[in-house]
């Protein structure tokens, strides 16, 4: 999977490049909108990271393209200006998603998985783990056959869990997922863990649970 | 009262004034012109008689078969006109009022009294004209002068009301533009076609002022895009940092306890930017309302993104929402978050095993949804000062960046929602929203 990142901060830039080719992208990254210009025309990307705040470049003549170009690769919007998003759409432009700065890698990575399964339509949502099986699409979770009833938290809470496993996810990166669509006065973690207690309760009944890892004092960590 | 129904009423009432006046006075004014013309006839009267003494002899009229005495008046008694011999005594010469006995009937009259000498005798010429017949003259006179100044009344309150409208005109256009203006962002300067000196000045400096205000916004606007770029960026290298060191496996276990604090601080920057751009963002009218949102169904959807946030703190959520009203032009995101952080502080600050009722009902004005908590509630000395920035009242976590209830009171504001607070500590505390009517 062929990344380009398109972000003038060298810093922030380098962390996206140092994540993403831990996960097996392949990264590019231009600095400023020329040389993004200049890659988006040579190079047949898949997935577009894209910066609007740049520094030569009006982002929305970025945009546009991108939006331009046969092969149509996935475009998310990165962004430190808010409210952009009902502009880019007023002007009929329309990113494959929006994520506001600062976001968490983790996030940015749920968001580029179900932005490919959406653009590429792959053909299967299943997700196998320790003898579950998850599927994206109908938000089913059955084991060895018997269905599991999830609250929608608890259902969007083992997805993020299962789309990173073997890594640890805090609970503030688990709230942040869960509750990101409003601005909070505080976080509370406590949510978290009654929703993690409740999964292992609701899971125990058909399987076992014991993939779900507790980290001391960081967060959770799903084992597969 | 607009202006020109303030200047007609003053030029009516004022025209109504004087004619009320003059009214009051005609009598006596039309009596004594009457009177005086009534005199002046009287004396033309007496140097007629004068010359027909003259030419024809005092004989003519005074014999002795008459009894040294003339006397002619008309058949309605109207005038009179009398000659008599008197004994030399005082010279009169006068007019005045009197009463005269005429055929039995006592008529008083206005009557000229003049003696004069001839020969060697002395006469008394009295002419005089009954006040009856003056009185009607000068009532007809009366009559036709109120028409008259009725008339001129009601035509110049007309032609006032008339001329003020089309002198105010460039006025009420004035006002009829500002009244269109919904937000000073949304105003365009437009000249005015008008010779009047005030309202071409007045139109000029609501142009000018209205550019500086627009000169502001812009440049709020222009702040607020560089503060979030400028603050959000370090905050989003140091997450991202952060964030790899924690997933890196060569990172020290007994680091990352340090990493998920530093995180969560972070996190604490990062909302209390987040929740301050929002409200600058929402007072520079940078959000644009074009969704249509049913009231019943956003309350749900609010109430199904929170319910379980409730069980874990065993508090029970209660609707009881009746009619459907649907409000178009509003920010459906901002409208969610505003409910949504109402219900939060509701759970939040709740008793175990207590409940938040969400009641709505349509009204005749709009629609009032209120949300009631059965909590710790809030002290009566605080309550006003809860939509304050930064008031942190209960803050029993720590964490809290006591910004929630400014962004609910910002984004009511934004959309002309009227909100109210009440509370008794230790029961519970209702805010109520009144949604107005739509347009």
């Amino acid at each position: 999977m062929h990344v380009l990142i398109v972000e003038d901060e060298a810093s922030l830039a380098n962390e996206l490049v140092h994540f993403l080719s831990k996960e097996h992208y392949k990264c590019d990254w231009a600095s400023d909108g020329r040389e993004a210009s200049e890659k988006i025309a040579v190079n047949l990307y898949d997935f577009i990271l894209l910066d609007l705040g740049l520094p030569d470049y009006d982002g929305l003549d970025l945009l546009a393209e991108t939006r331009a170009l046969e092969h149509d690769p996935a475009v998310i919007v990165l962004t430190a200006r808010g409210s952009l998003e009902d502009r880019i759409k007023g002007l009929g432009l329309g990113a494959d998603d929006y994520l506001p700065k600062p976001f968490s890698l983790l996030e940015l990575q749920a968001r580029m998985q179900a932005v490919l399964r959406r653009k590429f339509k792959l053909k299967s949502s299943t997700v196998s783990f320790n003898g579950y099986d998850l599927d994206t699409n109908t938000r089913r979770v059955q084991y060895e056959g018997n269905e599991i009833m999830l609250t929608k938290k608890e259902f969007d809470l083992l997805h993020y869990l299962v789309l990173h496993k073997n890594r640890i996810l805090t609970r503030l990166q688990l709230t942040e997922h869960i509750w990101g669509n409003v601005l909070e006065d505080d976080y509370d973690s406590n949510y978290i863990d009654v929703h993690i207690k409740n999964l292992r309760k609701k899971l125990s009944a058909y399987g076992p649970t014991d993939w779900i890892e507790t980290v001391r004092g960081v967060g959770y960590r799903l084992t597969a | 009262m607009r202006l020109q129904s303030k200047l007609t009423l003053f030029s009516a009432v004022s025209k109504i004034i004087i004619l009320l006046v003059l009214i009051l006075v005609l009598p006596t004014l039309v009596n004594t012109v009457a009177l005086h013309n009534a005199d002046v006839r009287l004396m033309e009267k007496e140097v007629r008689m004068y010359d027909i003494i003259e030419e024809e002899g005092i004989e003519s009229f005074i014999t002795e078969e008459t009894g040294n005495a003339y006397g002619s008046y008309n058949l309605l008694k109207e005038d009179f006109i009398s000659l008599e011999e008197i004994s030399s005594g005082r010279v009169i010469n006068s007019i005045e009022n009197s009463l005269r006995k005429v055929d039995g009937e006592v008529v008083e009259y206005r009557v000229l009294s003049s003696t004069f000498d001839l020969g060697d005798k002395r006469y008394l010429l009295e002419i005089g004209r009954s006040l009856a017949t003056i009185g009607d003259n000068s009532q007809t006179l009366q009559r036709y002068a109120l028409l008259f100044l009725v008339a001129v009344v009601l035509l110049t309150v007309f032609v006032d009301l008339a001329f003020s409208k089309i002198l105010l005109r460039p006025l009420t256009l004035i006002v009829k533009r500002l009244q269109k203006i919904e937000h000073p962002s949304t105003f365009t300067p437009k000249p005015l076609n008008t010779s009047t000196d005030d309202f071409l000045y007045l139109n000029n400096t609501i142009n000018h002022m209205m550019g500086q205000i627009q000169d502001v916004f812009q440049q709020e606007k222009e702040f607020i895009g560089n503060v979030s770029h400028e603050l959000l960026t370090p905050i989003s290298i140091l997450q991202t940092r952060l964030e790899n060191l924690l997933s890196d496996p060569d990172t020290p276990e007994p680091l990352l306890e340090k990493l998920v604090d530093n995180l969560r601080t972070l996190h604490r920057l990062k909302s209390i930017i987040q929740a301050l751009l929002l409200i600058s963002r929402i007072e520079n009218e940078q959000y644009i309302k074009n969704d249509s949102v049913e009231l019943p169904a956003l309350v749900n959807e609010v109430v199904e993104e929170i319910k379980e946030r409730a069980e874990v703190k065993q508090v029970e959520i209660q609707t009881d929402l009746s009619g459907v009203y649907h409000l178009t032009h509003v920010n459906h995101s901002l409208l969610f978050t505003m409910l949504f952080n109402v219900v939060n502080n509701a759970i939040k600050y709740n008793k175990p095993e207590g409940s938040i009722l969400l009641a709505g009902k349509p009204l005749a004005k709009g629609y009032e949804l209120c949300i009631t908590d059965t909590g710790v509630g809030i002290p009566e000395d605080q309550l006003p000062h809860i939509f304050s920035r930064f008031k942190r009242l209960h803050a029993a976590d720590g964490e809290s960046h006591g910004l929630g209830l400014p962004i609910v009171q910002t984004i009511a504001r934004f959309h002309g929602i009227h909100l109210t607070v009440k509370s008794t500590e230790g029961q519970g505390t209702t805010f109520c929203f009144q949604f107005p009517k739509q347009r």
